[in-house]
């Protein structure tokens, strides 16, 4: 069963404000950015704040080995992943990505066999480029259905290293389209404080921040985004207007067959609006031309 | 805080009589702040921005410049780079006070400088 409006913390320090609560449950989320810029932390510290919680976790790896993984989570202070893989709370699966150039099915079972029956899983597929390249239609149309049968199992994170694309029909396509939610890591390199920031590109489906966030890298701490009050504020639902809306719902209900559906829009336009202006002027709006 | 410096400046520059937006850009061109009305002019004019501010930037590191100014029809923008990443655009009212907005504009590039840096 997919539950669309439940949502999982992903674990970034700042971040769950600025995507309406976390990640919607059982979604594909890309981590897409240049090397460097903390995908695979991104993912790692995803995986823990689960972990640490009761939950299950995957982690397919496209580079690292067991070894090197854990070696880089000491080094992060993420010391208890060692723990959740020998209680086989965390199982992790290492593969080349040149050896899977067709995304063939057997990956999925692969994962489905990893994967304990009707539980909940986090996924971290890191680093989903090579696999992701080269993809012809007939490819493409496999990777989605790839990606539709993660979501059955579970909510999972894929990293994508940013690939400059020269010639439009060469082939090097980076299926973000494919994802419910694109988060953008960038690194600029002048030593300052805007020097690696997020951005979120897309979270289909759910209120978001739309500016650029700076984060920094701590140790013992991974990713901590920095975004002001202003920032929150902007994706935080208001009640401020609340009296404006009743109205605007009350009005509709006496409106014929359309009253019903357009209740139901006011209902969750009202839970939603963090906007500072009043809704007033867009609800008239609404209600003068769904009246006609 | 330095996010809440740098939001706190943007706020005082904009209050500025005469100033109608000021957005602080990273030098590619993203905006990382903006302190605008939804007046379709100034959209507008960002739309254009945001195609021109690394280009406009990399002129002005070639010639020196420490600041450049474009005049549109109702409107004026300075362009000032902040610091190394960051670049302050302000759109004015061609008939505002010129000097007490360049005071204004050079305040606030130095606490920019201070908070980013």
């Amino acid at each position: 069963m997919i539950y669309l409006d439940e949502r999982i913390v992903t674990g970034i320090y700042g971040l769950d404000n600025l995507l309406g609560g976390g990640f919607r449950k059982n979604t594909i989320n890309i981590i897409n950015g240049g090397i460097g810029v903390g995908k695979t932390t991104f993912g790692l510290q995803y995986l823990l704040y689960g972990l640490n919680r009761g939950e299950k976790g995957l982690f397919v790896s496209f580079e690292m080995t067991e070894k090197q993984i854990l070696r880089d989570c000491k080094q992060l202070g993420f010391d208890e992943i060692e723990d959740h893989i020998k209680k086989g709370n965390l199982k992790i699966i290492h593969l080349f990505g040149e050896d899977l150039i067709f995304p063939s099915l057997d990956f999925i079972e692969m994962i489905r066999e990893s994967l304990s029956e009707d539980e909940h899983h986090r996924i971290l597929i890191d680093p989903f480029t090579h696999y992701s390249m080269f993809l012809n239609e007939e490819k493409r149309k496999s990777l989605s259905t790839i990606f539709q049968n993660l979501r059955e199992h579970s909510t999972t994170v894929i990293t994508l290293e940013e690939v400059k694309v020269k010639e439009p029909n060469n082939g090097l396509v980076t299926p973000l389209y494919l994802a419910d939610t694109v988060l953008h890591l960038h690194y600029l390199g002048f030593g300052e404080f805007f020097d690696r920031t997020i951005r979120v590109v897309k979270h289909r489906g759910s209120k978001h921040g739309d500016g650029l966030y700076p984060y920094k890298i701590e140790s013992g701490l991974g990713i901590v985004v920095i975004a002001s009050e202003h920032d929150i504020e902007k994706v935080t639902p208001t009640k401020e207007f609340d009296k404006q809306f009743k109205l605007a719902i009350e009005r509709s209900k006496h409106m014929d067959k359309i009253g019903k559906i357009l209740a139901k829009r006011f209902e969750l336009l009202r839970n939603n609006w963090s906007h500072k202006e009043s809704p007033e002027h867009i609800l008239k709006m609404i209600l003068d031309s769904e009246n006609k | 805080m330095h996010i809440k410096k740098l939001e706190d400046t943007l706020d005082d520059l904009y209050e500025t009589d005469g100033i109608e937006a000021c957005i602080l850009y990273r030098i590619d061109g993203i905006p990382i702040a903006v302190r605008a009305s939804n007046d379709s002019s100034i959209l507008n004019i960002m739309f254009w921005l945001e195609k021109q501010i690394s280009h406009v930037l990399r002129n002005m590191n070639k010639e020196v410049l420490t600041a450049t100014t474009f005049e549109f029809k109702n409107n004026q923008v300075i362009i000032t780079p902040s610091s190394r990443s960051t670049v302050l655009v302000t759109i004015i009212d061609p008939e505002a006070h010129q000097q007490l907005i360049s005071i204004e504009i050079a305040r606030a590039k130095s606490l920019i400088n201070q908070c980013v840096s």
